[in-house]
């Protein structure tokens, strides 16, 4: 017999104590008796007197009474210790087991017909695993997807355990084995006969098994230490026939953003020749289908393709389907890598309203950008109506800083902003012959810009406040001579220096240099929300940072998933967390400490993992340079708790004792 | 958990338990209508049983001057010469006295003990039985021209209603019934030596009472005998004294001495108690028995005038 102690002793130890005292205590303290009036109290002395030959039997009575309330005590609290027959302490083992709950385990191969996953099966293998765990075995379940999710505490609660393991569902990224290598290696420390169980498909990087070291004294950081675990191996699965795709990118030409190109990579993982259909949607309409889309595949085979100058349609939303093409090779078991999903930035022509007299270097560096629609109007006229102003995307002000300025969301540019109405605020005195000496590269604006040589006579100095959104890209050591700002939706972009154009008396050779064109067309894609750099397509199962299109205070963001979950991630140098579970759109959506909303922009993430899509499973896994077992070894007797059978002894003894009570037995 | 079942004589007690003294001390409605019809109707028995009977013509057994012979005894100097027997003087030689019964009016005393034991009962306590018995009798005793006195006791004696005759007496009977005072121990003994110091006239003494004395009842009536008293005894009892309804662990107090017992009431116990209550019955039974005494023992649940015509059909009562 052994005890699982699951109180301490000395807690233990208090408690048998204080029972024990209460117990007899409440036999000492006389209780309080209801009293009632007789005629005649000296027959009843008469009949006592003659009861009294019976005393000792009487005591004894209440002995067994007490003794009977002490029985009862001792067997709780023995039961408290669980008490357990058949286990042998010695043998006990620490099992962590690491239960793969990768994408791959949605492999509908849980059965021969097809109707259950791979995850069906490795539930029903788990729990023959745990049911046969020994008396004095502890086990934890790990759930291992992109992340290692522990599942509960070391424990021997079989029903608990299973419910665990019952509970788990699928991701839809690949496993990080390491990681949760790592962590059951980290429970396991000091603990007796430590035992990891590997449950899985097996669909793990040749570059991560190789990371084990069974080495005690083989000290490198960058491998996992698994020297005194025992490590085994139970595999699930047994299909392999699947096509999926393992790339999918779009990008837009730099010269035409009204067109864009597809990049995809299709591979058979299966042993038999494939066909399928790829069709791709902008948003619900097909840009691609039917022959074009034509894809076979031979064993083992992959493809690349890639799709030129598709169209855009009214949506950002891009999505490639796999569609099996009728007769043998059309299906497959995997179907979660038949769809892989991207976005592409909305794009329009935007409308540039330009209120200046005539600036030839401004209007030829729009005329060079085939994306945009301009128009002039006169500070005057401008001034006259503002409306003129409805309807545009952005508005430029060059030398001229009106009283009224255009609704939101239209985007605004300043040349040499004066006075109050500045949209941002101008120190006070001019910087004479600033030279540019720092630029905010990370910007979307100052993306391949150069103007360290730049010539300007003299500036207006700004003052951002980085609380109301405001943040300098250019600056004269110390001085802000540009500075950009979000305004909600609306962004502005101020410089503080003048274009050369007739009269003025202020010089500047920025509009001779490559650097102008490229600060204007970068000013209006950052309106435009469309960055080339701003990558908005990630796989699953990986931790990436995502820039925020130059988004400033943010301090955390909320991200919504394609299920509708949201959830929180914190937003560091401007970079948000982005963590993809499902395949799928995400919105992220930056906010101020104040709760504010500072923008929102869109992501979407896909499997993208060969290794995931590789979905026939290895009978065999070999980590570090060592083929790992099978569990075997769990075949153990299973042990007997007797905590219930006490419970239900003490409550046989309390009817005994109830019962004698009653019929003045034990009274 | 102990849930005795308790009624009767045995009462759960409380703080001031006032409520059994009040509802024996409230007497307005012993003596009812109803219950003169029922005293008329047990003197119409009465007679009816004992015709010819017309006058109270119970003597005493005194020598004294009346005209019926009782006995001789011989001459001692100073003797009446009248009533020397000369006719046997003659035949014997020897000079006998003649000898008469005294005829006088029985003198009849019913005791009631009004001590606090007898203040329990259901659903009458002891006591109101007692006085409907005790005024019973008097009406009866009353009618037939005796004269009855009433003497109250329980550690003393109490008060007394002095020996009176004649029927129209009845009211005055009832309303002493009804104002004496009640409560305190049972002092059989001390009580009827109290009682023959003060009644100097014998005559048959009705002791009504439960006869529960610590010390015994013996001594108490052995005083009515050695005065020439005829002791009449009449146990009066509760149901449920006899037979109590208890269970559990209880702590049982003395109503008259307030000693306190804590017992565990089984069915085994109760059933002792049973045995000792009839044991302790048969025993007063027994005495009276022995010394010739009548004797009645009855509970209240008997209508008083059952047992009144079952006392006057016995003959110890009417003569």
């Amino acid at each position: 017999m052994s005890f699982l102690g699951p109180i301490a002793g000395t807690i233990w130890a208090y408690v048998a104590i204080g029972a024990a005292v209460l117990a007899i205590g409440a036999y000492i303290i006389k209780m309080r008796r209801r009293r009632f009036e007789v005629p005649f109290s000296q027959l009843w002395q008469r009949v006592l007197e003659q009861k009294d030959a019976n005393a000792l039997w009487k005591q004894l009575k209440r002995l067994i009474s007490l003794l009977f309330v002490l029985a009862i005590l001792a067997i709780v609290l023995f039961a408290a210790l669980d008490p357990t027959l058949g286990a042998v302490d010695r043998r006990a083992r620490s099992v962590v087991v690491l239960f793969d709950a990768s994408a791959s385990m949605k492999t509908m191969d849980g059965n021969d017909k097809g109707t259950e996953s791979r995850l069906d099966a490795a539930k029903r293998a788990a729990k023959r695993l745990i049911d046969g765990m020994g008396g004095g075995d502890l086990a934890m379940i790990f759930k291992v997807d992109g992340q290692a999710t522990p599942q509960s505490r070391f424990s021997s609660d079989a029903p608990m355990l299973d419910k665990q393991i019952d509970d788990i569902t699928a991701s839809e990224t690949p496993a990080d084995l390491p990681r949760a290598l790592g962590a059951a290696a980290d429970a396991l420390r000091d603990r007796p006969n430590p035992l990891i169980v590997i449950v899985s498909d097996g669909a793990f990087p040749e570059s991560e098994l190789a990371q084990v070291s069974w080495d005690p004294t083989h000290h490198d950081l960058a491998s996992i230490d698994l020297g005194d675990i025992d490590v085994r191996y139970l595999p699930v699965g047994h299909r392999s026939d699947n096509v999926g795709i393992v790339a999918f990118n779009v990008r837009r030409y730099i010269a035409n953003k009204a067109a864009y190109e597809v990049y995809i990579e299709i591979q058979n993982f299966g042993q038999e020749p494939a066909h399928r259909t790829l069709t791709l949607f902008n948003g619900d309409s097909a840009v691609l289908a039917g022959d074009q889309g034509r894809i076979d595949l031979a064993p083992g085979q992959r493809v690349s393709k890639v799709f030129a100058k598709l169209p855009i349609g009214g949506d950002n939303k891009l999505r490639a389907s796999l569609r099996p093409v009728e007769g043998p090779g059309g299906t497959d078991a995997f179907t979660l890598d038949d769809t892989a999903v991207a976005l592409l930035p909305a794009r329009k022509k935007q409308k540039v309203l330009m209120v200046t007299e005539d600036n030839l270097f401004l209007e030829g560096a729009l005329l060079v950008y085939e994306n945009v629609d301009p128009l002039k109007v006169t500070p005057a006229e401008y001034d006259a109506k503002p409306s003129l102003a409805d309807g545009m995307d952005v508005v430029i002000f060059d030398d001229h800083t009106p009283d009224v300025i255009p609704p939101s969301p239209t985007s605004l540019i300043y040349f040499h902003p004066t006075g109050p109405n500045s949209p941002i605020a101008i120190r006070a005195g001019e910087a004479t012959n600033p030279h540019i000496t720092e630029l905010d590269e990370t910007h979307p604006v100052m993306r391949w810009i150069t103007m360290s040589d730049v010539y300007m006579d003299r500036s207006e100095v700004f003052a951002p406040d980085a609380k109301k959104g405001e943040s300098t890209l250019a600056y004269s050591v110390t001085d802000s001579i540009i500075a950009a700002k979000r305004d909600g939706r609306r962004k502005i972009l101020a410089f503080g220096f003048s274009l050369p154009a007739g009269d003025r008396t202020s010089a500047t050779d920025l509009p001779m240099r490559v650097a102008f064109p490229m600060l204007l067309v970068n000013a209006l894609d950052w309106f435009a929300g469309d960055q080339a750099d701003l990558l908005t397509t990630y796989p699953t199962g990986q931790r990436v940072r995502v820039p925020l299109d130059g988004v400033v205070g943010a301090s955390e963001a909320v991200v919504r998933g394609p299920d509708g979950t949201l959830t929180q991630t914190p937003i560091i140098d401007g970079l948000a967390t982005f963590y993809g579970s499902r395949v799928g759109y995400y919105d992220l959506t930056a906010k101020a400490p104040d709760g504010r909303e500072l923008a929102k922009i869109e992501l979407a993430a896909n499997l993208a993992s060969a290794s995931e899509s590789d979905i026939a499973p290895s009978t065999s896994l070999t980590l570090g340079g060592k083929k790992l077992e099978a569990p075997e070894a769990f075949a153990i007797t299973r042990s007997k708790k007797l905590w219930i059978y006490l419970v239900l002894l003490a409550l046989g003894l309390i009817v005994t004792e109830w019962v004698t009570y009653h019929r003045r037995i034990t009274v | 958990m102990v849930l005795p079942a308790v009624s009767g004589a045995f009462r759960a007690l409380k703080p001031k338990d006032v409520p059994r003294k009040n509802r024996a001390a409230d007497r307005s409605g012993l003596f009812d209508e109803r219950f003169l019809k029922t005293l008329e109707h047990l003197h119409m028995v009465s007679r009816k049983v004992f015709a010819g009977n017309l006058r109270a013509e119970r003597r005493t057994r005194k020598v004294g001057s009346g005209i019926e012979f009782a006995d001789h005894r011989t001459y001692a100097r100073g003797d009446d010469f009248r009533y020397i027997d000369w006719n046997l003087y003659g035949r014997l030689d020897k000079l006998l006295l003649r000898l008469f019964e005294e005829e006088e009016d029985l003198h009849i005393y019913i005791l009631v003990d009004c001590s606090d034991s007898m203040s329990i009962g259901q659903p009458l306590p002891k006591l109101h039985y007692a006085m409907q018995v005790a005024a019973a009798l008097t009406y009866v005793g009353l009618a037939n021209l005796d004269r009855v006195a009433i003497v109250p006791f329980g550690d003393r004696i109490i008060d007394r209603l002095p020996p009176t005759r004649g029927k129209n007496r009845i009211f005055r009977v009832f309303q002493f019934l009804r104002d004496c005072e009640i409560g305190g121990k049972t002092e059989l003994a001390e009580c009827m030596k109290d009682f023959v110091a003060q009644n100097k006239r014998r005559g048959l003494a009705v002791v009504i009472s439960d006869f529960y004395d610590p010390r015994g009842f013996e001594a108490g009536i052995n005083t009515l005998r050695y005065h020439k008293f005829e002791p009449f005894v009449l146990q009066v009892y509760d149901l449920r004294e006899a037979s109590p309804k208890l269970h559990g662990d209880l702590a049982l107090v003395d109503c008259e001495t307030g000693d306190t017992r804590e017992v565990t009431v089984s069915k085994s116990l109760l059933e002792a108690y049973e045995r000792e209550h009839e044991k302790y019955c048969k025993e007063l039974e027994a005495y009276c028995t022995k010394y010739a005494m009548p004797f009645f023992r009855t509970h209240t649940s008997i209508p008083f005038d059952e047992l009144v015509l079952r006392i006057f059909r016995s003959g110890g009562f009417l003569r």
